[in-house]
């Protein structure tokens, strides 16, 4: 009967940590895990778990309570991968030292900045951010023939996408306030500088803050990434433009993989969605134009079950957006968007950011898998 | 060992459950829950608010008793909610105000808790969750 409790006991534990684990897709790292809590864990590698959207590497530490089965949590495969780690760098077995911070729910759990072979010394992970390939020198911006810029690859050439945005981070142009690249105010009284929001949006904001940035819809149940922050998420994003129907698909490396869809064949928003017109949509409705050399779109019709910024700012279903595409030369998209929305803020404004195309590359393949870590 | 299984699944739902998606204005959507003169002894109510901007319009009970709001509030500080509705029975028109709190705002599931009167001096506990 004992056994019996102690096993039951024991599952239950086993679960809830389960649970605590599997309670945040790829996150913002802070929403997780405390920086003012560093430490430094030794012992030996039981398995790693080589999955999106983050990498985990479990391995039991001796303490004075006896071993118990730690997890370190570490970047994405796609960004250990340029980093120089395999999935059989380590293996079980291999005795490591984890540097890396704790989690901030008391959990077994620690963000690994540092991994290191006990038996040689030898640092198997150091994670430096990737950074985008050296300036190029400038180049024209590819154009169809009858001149319109062309927002994908050249005709006949390497494929590629657009990544690595200036910014990972919303704020309203012409303001400069420091965040995290996740969007975390450095100082959370900045918040009222952030946008024009209304008391109740920014109270909101304000909380999602305090919280570390831990219920994003996005990280948590793998939401669609509307609105800009689908072009400041890590991952890029990918034009392809179906000219003969008038339509070009965004396939969006970041959050789920999925796309959103601009259509040029002069429709208006309503009568998009076969049978089901006036559900709002992750994505919303896009229409768009070319006036010059700029792709403008007109989206409308977003519903309220994501975060359309990194950092939490709040939206409604009155959400509008005016984005401007402008490829101003090969390798750079400039994209300006102005935001309205009067459910949420207090006046139109505006932001903009450039990314850069990443030849000779398809979008990188990032699974946002739900209730994996 | 099915009993195992069957507390690690619940518990492991349990957890998870929490973890949803915030969304748009808090107070917008579908509300369930009881007011009454005791936690023993209440009635069920339904409320369905939406935010346009500015304003927080909604009713009370739709399709049954249909007590429209005649204005709601929202204070962000504190989260504080302030809701007016005027109905009518056998006795005559009566005017309803309840006061209550935001609670787990960061949930989708989130709740108003609080009190309800009338000018008729009742009075009860209040409490409705987000669907």
């Amino acid at each position: 009967m004992k056994t019996r409790t102690t096993r039951l006991l024991f599952s239950v534990a086993a679960a809830v940590l389960l649970a605590s684990i599997t309670a945040a897709a790829h996150h913002a790292i802070s929403a997780k895990f405390d920086d003012k809590k560093p430490t430094t864990l030794s012992g030996v590698v039981t398995l790693v778990d080589w999955r999106n959207p983050h990498v985990h590497v479990f391995f039991n530490v001796k303490d004075a309570k006896g071993t118990l089965n730690w997890a370190v949590e570490l970047e994405s495969p796609i960004d250990l991968q340029s980093n120089g780690w395999k999935a059989d760098t380590l293996q079980p077995g291999d005795a490591i030292t984890v540097q890396g911070i704790l989690a901030r729910n008391g959990s077994r759990q620690v963000w690994g900045n540092s991994v290191v072979l006990s038996a040689t010394g030898r640092q198997v992970l150091k994670f430096t951010p990737v950074v985008p390939p050296p300036p190029l020198q400038p180049r024209p911006t590819p154009r169809w023939a009858d001149k319109q810029p062309r927002l994908g690859p050249v005709p006949g050439g390497v494929q590629g996408y657009w990544g690595y945005p200036s910014s990972t981070v919303l704020m309203e142009q012409g303001t400069n306030i420091k965040m995290d690249a996740w969007g975390l105010l450095a100082n959370i009284a900045d918040a009222p500088k952030v946008a024009p929001m209304q008391p109740w949006a920014q109270a909101l904001y304000v909380n999602r803050q305090a919280r570390f940035l831990q219920d994003d819809p996005t990280y948590i149940n793998c939401k669609p990434p509307g609105g800009p922050r689908q072009f400041q998420l890590s991952y890029g994003v990918q034009f392809v433009e179906d000219r003969e129907r008038q339509r070009i698909f965004v396939l969006i490396g970041g959050g789920n993989s999925n796309y959103r869809i601009i259509y040029l064949d002069g429709r208006t928003h309503a009568g998009q969605v076969g049978g089901d017109d006036d559900n709002p949509l992750y994505y919303g409705r896009s229409v768009g134009k070319w006036e010059g050399d700029s792709l403008v779109v007109d989206t409308r019709g977003f519903n309220e079950d994501f975060w359309f910024t990194n950092g939490g700012l709040p939206h409604t279903e009155q959400l509008k957006l005016i984005e401007r595409y402008t490829r101003t030369d090969f390798d750079t998209l400039k994209y300006d968007v102005t935001i309205e929305d009067t459910g949420a803020y207090t006046r139109p404004w505006s932001s903009g950011w450039t990314l850069r195309w990443v030849a000779g590359e398809e979008l990188p393949r990032h699974l946002c898998q739900e209730n994996r870590p | 060992m099915r009993l195992t299984a069957l507390i690690t699944l619940s518990v492991v739902c349990l957890v998870g459950a929490t973890a949803v998606a915030q969304e748009g204005h808090p107070l917008k959507g579908s509300w369930l829950g009881t007011w009454g003169p005791s936690k023993m002894h209440s009635n069920d109510i339904l409320i369905v608010m939406n935010w346009d901007g500015k304003a927080i319009t909604g009713m009370i009970n739709p399709g049954t008793d249909n007590i429209p709001i005649r204005n709601a509030t929202l204070n962000p500080e504190g989260w504080l909610v302030h809701i007016e509705a005027d109905a009518k029975d056998k006795a005559g028109p009566i005017n309803y105000v309840i006061d209550g709190k935001i609670e787990g705002l960061a949930f989708h599931n989130r709740s108003v808790t609080g009190t309800w009167k009338s000018q008729r001096g009742e009075s009860g506990p209040f409490k409705i969750s987000r669907q």
